[in-house]
């Protein structure tokens, strides 16, 4: 997958997550919690979501590295460049 | 392999919320349901072509959608569930009565802060401190048992106020008699009157078949009518459940939804089940009454909590119920709730178990028929008589309670002792619903969510 891609997918599952999610004014390095209103609970969603999709194991001590759409994208190129 | 990677035991509310999280990323789940129909505590039955709903009264945890880290919007996202397309339904309000005085509250905070400068005209600072205190409060951080009634008592010095006060609270979700644990009532004061009561636009049916409907589109199976006989344990692990038609069927983990008590039973784990049961339980009666009449007796109100004495205790009674306190519903009393020509009035009053226990078979009916009219003549005090008005009624008891819940006591709100994070003494058996902590449809629900986020998923 592209970076661009890796950008689609993830809002794609925020947006399966969230039904009123607004993308419009996102700012991609900052935290998207605070910029989507999302909690704890959410953010496992977009784990268990990769999970199912793509049997990709995120160890809980890096959830951090998804906290902004950016580092989502850098953490996951590496992860899915052979999907 | 195992036959199933996810057996949950239970078809209630934390069960079926449960299955919908481990049925949405790919766990193989299967409920099992002992009755057959799901809803366990909250649930529905028919006579005479009605349909009466047991336990809800209403739902707590009222959010309008935009608020999205409410419990009851956090809740439809884990479930996958449109918040949108929940139609909800607010009560028009609910009143504490006590012989001295009378508190108003709806789902706006102020109706309540409003209501207490009138009441209790000196103590309306503390109160709107209080309301703060409980708006910041994280009643999920683990903290020891602390006493919600030393706490009020600090905080308001108004004896009959923290009473009043006390009084939803606790018998909307109390397991403990007297007092309460600081964290619970934390939730509880949020989930009634900070958020406020509702219903869904239709009956629990309906809001019962959209769960059954998403765990079943997620692949979850469930079965009706299979009660389990016992938790099968090996080398500290359970391996399965074997059902009371003696069939075994294997799981990589168990989630039991039936109470700790029940659990300890079925799981043979060296505990005295006893130690657990709760003590509050209840006694209910519907009754079907012409819709002016209920218009009348209603006065525009939804839920009334009523004590006739200052000095009222929150616990069991000595006698089959007490009828000096409880809790008057009318269901219907919901804003654009279509008014069907007979209305509900319900009515809930403590019960003793024991006592219920004690009653020979052959006189059940009458001691039954007995509190049926004590209750209705103490509710004629609050709300007017009623008594010539009732075209249909039915009640039912601890017993009836026991029966169909699984509630060792008939206990409604579980045992005094909550498990928070789900844990027994088996590695991969996990306690969820009402004795895990979260208590109502919204908590119970965010309770199977949690189990399964925590342990299951991970």
């Amino acid at each position: 997958m592209t970076r661009d891609e890796i950008k689609d997918l993830i809002l794609e599952i925020i947006e399966d997550i969230d039904e009123d999610a607004e993308f419009d004014e996102l700012d991609h390095d900052a935290p998207l919690r605070d910029q989507l209103d999302l909690d704890s609970m959410d953010f496992l969603d977009i784990v268990m979501e990769l999970r199912k999709r793509y049997k990709l194991q995120i160890p809980e001590e890096e959830y951090p590295e998804l906290a902004t759409l950016t580092s989502c994208v850098n953490y996951l190129e590496p992860k899915l460049k052979d999907v | 392999m195992a036959d199933y990677q996810l057996v949950i035991i239970g078809g209630g509310l934390s069960g079926l919320a449960a299955g919908i999280r481990a049925a949405r990323f790919g766990l193989s789940t299967l409920i099992l349901e002992q009755h057959s129909l799901p809803g366990g505590l909250n649930s529905y039955y028919h006579r005479q072509g009605h349909l009466l709903e047991t336990g809800l009264h209403a739902m707590t945890n009222f959010a309008p959608v935009r608020d999205k880290r409410a419990p009851l919007n956090r809740l439809f996202r884990q479930l996958k569930l449109s918040r949108k397309r929940f139609v909800t339904r607010e009560q028009f309000g609910s009143q504490i009565i006590f012989p001295q005085a009378a508190l108003d509250f709806g789902n706006d905070p102020d109706v309540l802060i409003e209501s207490v400068r009138k009441a209790f005209p000196g103590y309306e600072k503390a109160f709107i401190r209080l309301v703060r205190e409980m708006e910041e409060f994280d009643p999920f951080s683990p903290t020891p048992w602390r006493s919600a009634c030393a706490f009020l008592h600090e905080r308001l010095d108004c004896p009959l106020l923290e009473k009043m006060l006390l009084l939803p609270l606790m018998v909307y979700g109390n397991a403990e008699e007297r007092d309460m644990d600081l964290a619970q009532f934390a939730i509880m004061f949020r989930a009634l009157f900070l958020e406020g009561f509702f219903r869904p636009e239709k009956t629990i049916r309906e809001f019962l078949n959209l769960l059954l409907d998403q765990y079943r589109a997620f692949g979850g199976e469930l079965r009706f009518r299979t009660p389990v006989d016992n938790i099968t344990v090996k080398d500290g692990r359970a391996v399965g459940v074997r059902l009371k038609d003696g069939t075994h069927i294997s799981a990589d983990q168990v989630v039991s939804t039936v109470g700790l008590p029940a659990t300890v039973r079925l799981a043979a784990w060296s505990a005295d089940p006893a130690r657990y049961v709760g003590q509050m339980s209840f006694m209910e009666t519907i009754s079907l009454l012409p819709e002016a009449a209920a218009r009348r007796l209603s006065q525009d109100r939804t839920i009334l909590f009523y004590a006739m004495d200052e000095n009222w205790e929150y616990g069991r009674p000595d006698g089959l119920i007490d009828p000096s306190w409880g809790v008057v519903c009318f269901p219907e009393n919901f804003h654009g709730i279509a008014r069907p020509e007979l209305c509900q009035l319900r009515v809930t009053n403590a019960a003793s178990y024991e006592r219920w226990h004690r009653v020979a078979h052959t006189d059940y009916s009458q001691a039954k028929e007995d509190c049926v009219e004590q209750s209705r003549q103490a509710v004629s005090k609050i709300v007017g008589n009623y008594g010539g008005d009732i075209v249909y009624q039915d009640s039912f008891t601890p017993l009836t309670i026991e029966r169909y819940t699984a509630k060792d006591g008939g206990a409604v709100y579980g045992s005094p002792t909550k498990i928070r994070d789900g844990r027994t003494p088996f590695d991969n058996l996990y306690i969820a619903g009402t004795d895990q902590g979260f208590l109502g449809i919204v908590g119970s629900m965010l309770s199977g969510v949690t189990i399964v986020n925590q342990h299951i998923l991970r």
